[in-house]
């Protein structure tokens, strides 16, 4: 879609590129009114004048807003294409091209480039790009490089004429990326050679844009807004680099485009797929159809509705749309690569691939096929052949900053091993392989078991999980960027997730993670890859929380806030909450939401429809469909009977807090006040005074208004706090359990808990409390010896070992003692070759260790 | 702040290599300017001072401690000024035997400026070229310096000397954070863990090994930036490593440098033991000897050899244990 930008970009510049009259008379009442977006007005003005300059601005201004029937009748003036004047005839070309009548564009161009019009040179550039989107690129590009020879000789001194070299420049850039910067320079030269010009200025903001740099296209949209708020090329402008920000933004600046121009094929196409973003087809097809009207050789438009029909499983639509493009531009790869950059999106990585490497065998210069082949067969852990593409990518392509950061990244795997298990291969990081290998095997084939039995799909084996010990190497892994915020992701068989090194112990829970993922790669398998983010995201959560106890998001604060002031998405709009979310927390809002969700669709009916609605979705079902077949109801009705059932389940939470009615999430749960709050208030301020009963007692008040909230500040640490000033450390005991129960990631409280347990005499609990600590913090050699010693007393030998094998992978000082005790410990679990092994790697290190002695010794049958 | 001192021990090798020479222990603490410093350099030091005669046999009279406050502990012998300084090493150096080993251990806040490393003491502080000066009256005896404090790491440069082992808790002297070396060093002298060959004696370089990791692990545990950086010299070169490999100089003069008299029994033991120990060092060789021609071996072969060497030593061990009293 990127690489599009440039392409696709072309017509647009020319369409606002402003004729030379306009710089002759740059004060003119017609002329203002058109730089400050006042068309009507700018309309009615120039209709009253009948000089050439006047008409070809007439029909740019009608151009600009849509009316595209009037501004070819503009240019005619209600004589035939031939009988225009030369001074008309590129205006008759852009008027004649926008609505897709190619051939008559291309001879009024013909006309215009080899007369002394003014626009003559534009009118040379559109006939060169008009070659280039018809495919005859060789051809097209020895035209555009005599740009080069005309900017050298001096001839292009108009801000028209730079704007025009810059362009042709730009698309030279393809086999010389270098040339870029020329093409910058020059944008920047016509510019100063007219600062009042917006072509320029919106040219290289496009440019700037399909070389991924948003932050410098949106300094020069917003330049041209700043003139006219209403420009829809800088608004669509904007909007582009929005959604290659990420931000929520660019659908409303689509529409302030679209309010102007309801008609540009370009702005249609764009809103196309950001609805196809949000797996909104209806809406997709609606405006993919609606930009063909416009303009029915709009190959953007073809591809973005191809991409509609391929994703919707209606092949023959697609090959149709497909058929239409490659009839226009026998060479258009784009088409391929816009409909494998839409399934890259909906996680259909192996169609992405299939279909990229179409785009290639169409177009082998589509720097952006060649990124998207490798970077999606990395995605499906082939990384020889992601390699290769990515290298051909960066060739083509120097500036893409996904390929260069993924070429980094590989660069790095030479310190990583591989660990195979039965079903899966662990790729860790050499420093962290040994001690993580221990604790992810024996987890990631519990959770394969469990899911793949409870949602009938069994992923082909081996599943890789990738974990970083970087969060930026996890980031690049998975978007190609730095700075994701999330912790895992899957491709379906293959998973990438943080290390628990990667961030502050206590931050987050890798073994939920773990867990959440391989539910991802199941409920993908199910589903031939097609169950719509909100279901998959909803039942892996809805899965960790199963796997242990404390695992998984719970109701928060800040979630029943956005309840109870109306920000809470319905289920059938669930899915932008992922995408596009329109405050910070909401994509947190949305993941715990959608658990919920899942676990009322189990709830209301039965516990196989989950299985059943993944099995729908695998059939090419939509959301609409898998709801009337599989659940016997309407959208609406879902929607309405979800939102009862969650005001119904935290209805007592929601009575105990006051939140205002202009509640701020940025202002965040400071402002409520409540029952809630102020039990917790009171229990705090008793716990200080020393009136433990009177403490107790409204901690435990705040518990049952709101017995999720395991907060730092919540009631189970006060009432473990009242209960060992008290003295009772079985309730202080007690009181951290639930805590730990609700606060998956906590190490500290697991510490304490297992603490206060050994203290009851509790070994078997405290070890199984520090056996869910290691799912957050698996580094310390101390709680490994400490777990050791607590298998040891509950004769757990197994454990005992792998307690011992996890403090020698973290490197101790006093390894020749770590390896005896393994020793040891092997030998308690019945496996003497083992033992022997181990007490001569010790021995090795320390010959003159005098209890490694005697056990070797007692090994060898010398002593008892 | 605290400089300590420990003298001890033995270097590595023979029966009678090891039974050679006295050990002196000096441990100076310098200001704490903080009670929790205060603290800390106390119990460091008393802990210390314990350890070198009741672990290591040091005698009593040969452990020195000279503290901010000379009331905080009944070991103390004076305050920790430049003067009492001067006049416990002069003193020092006029009674140590010229086989003698010396280690003297400084605990406190050190300072770094204008390309001079300073102890900060209770009066005038001592920088490290007068420190090295008073070292000049123990140039026979194997002298090792441990500074613990903040900005160390410019004392490695200036104490540099033949026969002299320097550690330092930093790299140099812009490392002027409060350090946690001191408290994992002191560890590694007072317990056992630090005892990785596990013979019953800790070198230098096993309590500078345990304390590096040591400090590591701490600043990881607290999601910290390392900000001190331990550094050993072993040669004299001024500069020091960090990273030691067990064949590399640094590392051959640390580890031969020991804290805890061996058996000395075994000198004057019965001949029947003092065979075993001849043995004992015979086999100790030969392992030695294979470990080094390990990367030019076929593995089954080195590792059959090794089986019957260490099983060879550990009957030896077991011998001398029993007849030790120690059982087995």
């Amino acid at each position: 879609m990127r690489a599009a930008l440039l392409a696709g970009a072309v017509l647009l510049a020319t369409a606002v590129v402003q004729p030379a009259c306009a710089r002759q008379q740059p004060g003119g009442p017609a002329e203002e009114l058109y730089r400050t977006g006042r068309y009507d007005e700018a309309i009615a003005a120039l209709r009253t004048r009948d000089d050439a300059t006047s008409r070809r601005l007439l029909v740019r201004v009608l151009l600009d807003t849509g009316r595209y029937e009037e501004a070819e009748s503009a240019a005619l003036a209600g004589g035939s294409p031939d009988a225009v004047p030369a001074e008309l005839a590129n205006a008759l070309g852009e008027a004649l091209y926008a609505r897709g009548k190619l051939q008559a564009a291309e001879a009024a161009f013909a006309r215009a480039a080899s007369s002394s019009a003014p626009d003559a040179l534009q009118a040379r550039l559109n006939l060169a790009v008009a070659k280039w989107e018809r495919g005859e690129r060789d051809e097209a590009m020895r035209e555009l490089d005599a740009f080069i020879d005309i900017y050298n000789d001096g001839t292009a001194r108009s801000a028209e004429a730079l704007t025009a070299v810059a362009t042709a420049v730009s698309y030279l850039g393809i086999r010389d990326p270098q040339l870029f910067h020329d093409a910058v320079r020059a944008y920047e030269e016509a510019a100063q050679a007219d600062p009042s010009l917006a072509a320029p200025k919106l040219r290289e903001g496009e440019l700037f844009l399909a070389k991924y740099n948003s932050t410098d296209a949106s300094a020069l949209f917003r330049e041209v807004l700043a003139v006219n708020p209403r420009h829809p090329v800088a608004l669509l402008g904007l909007a582009r680099a929005k959604a290659f920000d990420g931000t929520d933004e660019a659908m409303a600046l689509v529409d302030s485009s679209l309010a102007v121009n309801a008609a540009a094929p370009a702005a249609l196409t764009f809103r196309a797929q950001l609805h196809l973003g949000l797996e909104d087809y209806e809406s997709a097809v609606r405006d993919a159809e609606r930009a063909l009207e416009a303009n029915p050789a709009s190959l953007d438009a073809l591809a973005t509705l191809g991409a509609v029909h391929f994703l919707r499983g209606d092949r023959g639509a697609h090959d149709r749309a497909r058929r239409r493009a490659l009839e226009l531009n026998p060479r258009y790869g784009r088409f391929d690569v816009t409909v494998a950059e839409m399934a890259v999106q909906q996680r259909r990585y192996t169609d992405a691939v299939e279909i990229g490497r179409r785009a290639l065998e169409l177009d082998p210069e589509s720097w952006s096929a060649h990124a998207l082949v490798g970077l999606t067969e990395l995605r499906l852990g082939n990384v020889d052949s992601a390699r290769r593409s990515l290298e051909a990518a960066f060739t083509g392509d120097p500036y893409n900053v996904w390929v260069k950061n993924t070429l980094d990244l590989l660069d790095t795997y030479p310190q990583y091993v591989t660990r195979p298990t039965a079903r899966f291969e662990l790729f860790l990081h050499g420093d962290e392989a040994d001690v993580l290998a221990l604790y992810m095997s024996e987890l990631a084939e519990e959770a394969y078991d469990e899911l793949s039995q409870r949602y009938g799909a069994r992923p082909t084996p081996p599943i890789r999980v990738e974990v970083y010990p970087s969060h930026a190497d996890f980031s690049v892994r998975s978007v190609g960027l730095a700075g994701l915020g999330a912790l895992g992701i899957a491709f379906g068989n293959i998973l990438a997730l943080d290390s628990p090194a990667a961030r502050t112990a206590g931050e987050f829970n890798w073994g939920s993670t773990l867990w959440h993922e391989i539910a991802h790669s199941v409920t993908l398998a199910a589903s031939r890859h097609r169950v719509p983010r909100w279901l998959t995201e909803g039942i892996s959560v809805l899965e960790e929380r199963r796997a242990r106890p404390g695992w998984g998001e719970d109701v928060s604060l800040d979630f029943l806030i956005a309840l109870k002031s109306g920000r809470i998405l319905p289920v059938s709009d669930l899915n932008a909450g992922f995408v596009r979310p329109t405050y910070p927390e909401q994509i947190i809002h949305a993941y715990y939401q959608a658990s919920l969700v899942a676990g009322y669709i189990e709830q209301q009916y039965g516990e196989r429809a989950l299985r059943d609605m993944l099995r729908a979705y695998a059939d090419g079902r939509t959301h609409e469909q898998v709801l009337r077949d599989v659940l016997r109801t309407e959208p609406d009705a879902f929607d309405r009977a979800f939102d009862a059932h969650l005001r119904s389940t935290f209805a007592t939470q929601l009575a105990a807090l006051d939140v205002p009615a202009r509640a701020s999430m940025a202002r965040g749960p400071a402002q409520v006040g409540g029952e809630f709050v102020t039990a917790l208030r009171a229990a705090r301020s008793a716990l200080e005074a020393g009136r433990l009963d009177e403490a107790e007692q409204q901690a435990g008040r705040a518990r049952s208004l709101f017995p999720e909230y395991a907060g730092a500040d919540g009631p189970y640490l006060l009432l473990r706090d009242v209960h060992l000033q008290a003295g009772d450390t079985a309730a202080a005991a007690a009181a951290l359990r639930e805590h730990v129960a609700r606060r998956e990631s906590d190490y500290d409280a697991h510490i304490a808990l297992a603490d206060l347990l050994e203290r009851l005499g509790d070994a078997r609990g405290a070890a199984d409390v520090l056996e869910r600590a290691m799912y957050i913090h698996p580094y310390d050699a101390a709680v490994h010896d400490r777990m050791a010693a607590l298998y040891a007393a509950t004769g757990q030998h197994a454990r005992v070992v792998r307690e011992r094998r996890a403090i020698l992978a973290l490197n101790p000082v006093n390894r020749a003692d770590a390896l005896y005790r393994l020793a040891l410990a092997l030998l308690d679990a019945g496996d003497r070759q083992g033992a022997r092994r181990e007490v001569l790697r010790a021995l090795e290190l320390a010959p003159n260790f005098a209890e490694a002695q005697e056990l070797l010794l007692r090994l060898q049958g010398e002593t008892q | 702040m605290l400089l300590g001192m420990l003298a001890l021990l033995t270097p590595a090798g023979g029966v009678a290599a090891q039974a050679s020479g006295s050990a002196h222990l000096v441990i100076i603490s310098g200001l704490s300017g903080e009670e929790r410093f205060a603290r800390d350099f106390v119990a460091w030091g008393a802990a210390l001072a314990a350890a070198a005669e009741s672990r290591h046999g040091v005698p009593s009279a040969n452990v020195v401690w000279l503290a901010e406050d000379a009331e905080a502990h009944e070991r103390i012998r004076d305050r920790s000024t430049r003067a009492n300084i001067e006049r416990e090493l002069r003193s020092l150096a006029g009674r140590a035997g010229a086989d003698d080993r010396v280690l003297i251990v400084i605990y406190g806040h050190g300072s770094y400026q204008s390309g001079e490393s300073r102890v900060n003491l209770p009066g005038p502080d001592i920088n490290a070229k007068d420190l090295a000066a008073l070292l000049d009256g123990l140039r026979t005896q194997r002298v090792a310096v441990v500074n613990t404090t903040s900005a160390s790491g410019g004392f490695i440069h200036d104490l540099a000397a033949p026969n002299r082992i320097v550690i330092t808790a930093t790299k140099s002297g812009m490392e002027a954070n409060e350090t946690v070396f001191g408290r994992h060093f002191t560890m590694a002298l007072t317990g056992d863990a630090a005892d990785t060959d596990k013979d019953g004696r800790i070198s230098l370089l096993e309590a500078f090994d345990y304390a590096r990791a040591e400090v590591e692990r701490e600043y990881q545990r607290g999601n910290k930036l390392l900000t001190e950086h331990a550094v050993l010299d072993g040669v004299g070169d001024g500069k020091g490593a960090a990273e030691l490999a067990a064949a590399s100089p640094h590392a051959q003069a640390a580890s031969s440098f020991h804290l805890g008299a061996v058996a000395a029994a075994a000198l004057n033991a019965a001949p029947e033991l003092r065979a075993l120990y001849e043995a004992k060092a015979r086999i100790e060789g030969a392992i030695a000897a294979l470990r080094a021609r390990k990367d030019t071996m076929p593995a089954a072969e080195y590792d059959g050899e090794l089986e019957r060497l260490l099983l060879e030593l550990s009957r030896n061990g077991q011998a001398i244990r029993r007849l030790e009293g120690g059982g087995s």
